[in-house]
């Protein structure tokens, strides 16, 4: 059996249209954060300018920016469907516009209306207009992945992508994922208890001098986008809720948000037992997700 | 509860909506915690037979609504009827065979849910027009400055024991102390709205699920760790919720029974007294005048 199929079954491969978003804000500019103060949200979804993986989530006063072009389809259930289906990593083509041509990658996923968060080039974001059509070739669920053991599911990953992730198994024991910190999971925010599969989780990491409890140091201020991070005792096979002694491990895809509930958000990619799955993590050294991993430098 | 309050500047408004009918797809199935397909009824509609007081878990039921699950037409209205109406306001049967029976707010879950004594319950069915006397939003303890109240009724906390304490604390007696990780979906919605799934009430599931909330009542006043619901629902360290259970057994994984927002604020200005009877029932049920 080779990788990608699954107890015979081949894995399936299929180009979806996205289109980039634009931002949309209701009939007052204001949102309230965790002190009751109003804000005007900037970055929520659309086309971002200048936020890059490995940028700090903090670096920018944005709500929940994400680096790169957010895609949308304006049929709501295409839109889970390009949600639910695209995988990190999965390439992504301009199809019009002055960027057409231009190549992309899947970063990520946010969830409840859903928004395929895509990486390109700095030049050729900014040749993007929402509106434009990008093609996503989507594949990655339901694909096994090599080198990872029984127990471990893998989501949200397109092939290939764990071979350029600090993730090791040797063939017995735990899977062990290199990441940015480990997170309890009293910090999972917005989107505990929505399916993985189209939902990334915001983590409720306090920035500045905050500290977000019982020793989790200034998180917001040291996770960087494209990270690894870890949840324990979160499990997130189907939604994502509370289990003890289970590990879930993600990519960070966007920014930190006011919002109370909210927070930099986690695309989950492995998720598992304890005794299958296990993360190490580095604040200092841990290198996760990058333009040049993903060909885009 | 021996409290100063705004109570007459308080703004009272004649709300209206019906009862929603439960909501399925043609798929039918959604998910528990261990990949099990479920199909079971709970919101929506009206649910008979679960009371304040009654358990809240131990239903072979998903995302229980006890009473009656009521929304407006009109999306706009509806927001308003969301956001005004509060725990304990009267809600007075306006059409169908119960009209002009009286039932109590109990909770928030998207829809409002009202609590009608059985035999009226009985009568009631999607579709039936209700009438909401809203009053509660803007209540302000003057005394607490740093205490948020909301979706509370001025003759719910009225009727609740506890209230300003000599060292200037707020006592509120409490049936459950919920631990911060049981803070469920719900976490970043605006706390007028809906309530907070808690997680680890998973009656007959799996040990590794639980977090000890399976005792859980309908109607109980409890306090969340680590909870800040002033202006949205978020965790934070040193912050402290009360609510109320208004919902109750989930399969759904991720949610669970779940307390509707009424009071909020740092933790030390918070007295906690522990007291089972803690619950709506020992308030709402009995002889209270309705128009709280």
């Amino acid at each position: 059996m080779s990788a990608g199929n699954d107890g015979g079954m081949r894995a399936v491969a299929v180009n979806m249209l996205g289109v980039v978003e634009h931002p949309s804000l209701g009939d007052t500019p204001y949102r309230v954060d965790a002190d009751g103060r109003p804000y005007l949200p900037v970055g929520d979804g659309g086309l971002v300018l200048g936020v890059r993986l490995g940028d700090p989530v903090s670096a920018v006063a944005g709500d929940h920016a994400a680096p790169g072009a957010c895609l949308v389809h304006p049929e709501p259930a295409a839109r889970h469907a390009l949600v639910s289906y695209g995988c990190i990593g999965n390439p992504a083509e301009v199809r019009t516009g002055r960027a057409a041509g231009a190549r992309g990658t899947v970063l990520g996923k946010r969830g409840e209306d859903g928004r395929l968060i895509t990486a390109f080039r700095q030049e050729d974001l900014a040749r993007l207009r929402p509106g434009d059509q990008v093609t996503v070739r989507a594949s990655g669920q339901g694909w096994r992945h090599p080198g990872v053991p029984p127990g471990v599911v893998v989501m949200n990953a397109g092939p290939g992508l764990l071979g350029a992730l600090p993730v090791s198994w040797p063939g017995h024991g735990p899977l062990t994922v290199g990441v940015r910190m480990i997170l309890p999971s009293r910090l999972a925010g917005n989107g505990i208890g929505r399916p993985a599969a189209a939902w990334d989780l915001d983590l409720q990491l306090a920035a500045g001098d905050s500290d977000a409890g019982d020793g989790v140091p200034h998180g917001a201020d040291v996770l960087l986008l494209g990270d690894l991070a870890a949840v324990s005792d979160l499990d997130a096979r189907h939604n994502m809720g509370y289990r003890r002694d289970w590990l879930t491990v993600g990519v960070v895809v966007h920014g930190s948000s006011p919002l109370p509930g909210h927070g930099p958000g986690l695309t989950p990619i492995l998720t598992g037992p304890g005794s299958a799955l296990a993360a190490a993590a580095d604040i200092n050294g841990h290198i996760g997700l990058t333009e040049s991993a993903l060909g885009l430098q | 509860m021996n409290v100063t309050t705004n109570d007459p500047r308080l703004v009272r408004q004649v709300l209206t909506g019906e009862v929603w009918p439960p909501l399925a797809d043609r798929h039918v199935y959604r998910t528990g915690p261990d990949g099990q397909a479920f199909a079971l009824p709970g919101m929506g509609g009206m649910t008979l037979g679960v009371h304040c007081g009654d358990p809240a878990t131990g239903y072979a039921s998903d995302h229980l609504e006890p009473g009656a699950s009521v929304r407006h037409r009109d999306p706009g209205a509806n927001m308003a009827l969301q956001f005004l109406t509060c725990v304990g306001n009267a809600v007075r049967v306006a059409s169908g065979p119960a009209a002009g029976a009286v039932g109590h707010v109990i909770g928030q879950h998207a829809y409002v849910l009202v609590d009608f004594a059985g035999p009226v319950a009985e009568q009631v069915t999607t579709g039936d027009a209700v009438t909401v006397t809203a009053v509660g939003q803007g209540l302000a303890l003057p005394d607490h400055p740093a205490i948020v109240v909301k979706n509370c009724a001025p003759g719910l906390l009225a009727g609740m024991p506890g209230g300003t304490r000599p060292d200037g604390r707020l006592e509120v007696h409490v049936a459950a102390r919920i631990p911060a990780e049981a803070a469920g979906a719900g976490a970043g919605m605006v706390s007028e709205y809906a309530n907070t799934d808690l997680m680890g009430a998973y009656a007959g599931l799996g040990e590794d699920l639980s977090l000890g909330l399976e005792g859980l009542r309908v109607g109980d006043i409890v306090a969340v760790a680590d909870a800040d619901h002033r202006f949205g629902r978020g965790y934070r360290p040193g912050f402290l919720t009360i609510g109320v259970i208004s919902t109750g057994q989930c399969m759904l994984f991720g949610h669970g029974p779940g307390p509707s927002s009424l009071m909020s604020g740092p933790a030390d200005a918070f007295a906690l007294v522990d007291d089972p009877d803690a619950n709506l029932a020992s308030w709402l049920h009995g002889d209270a005048e309705p128009g709280l």
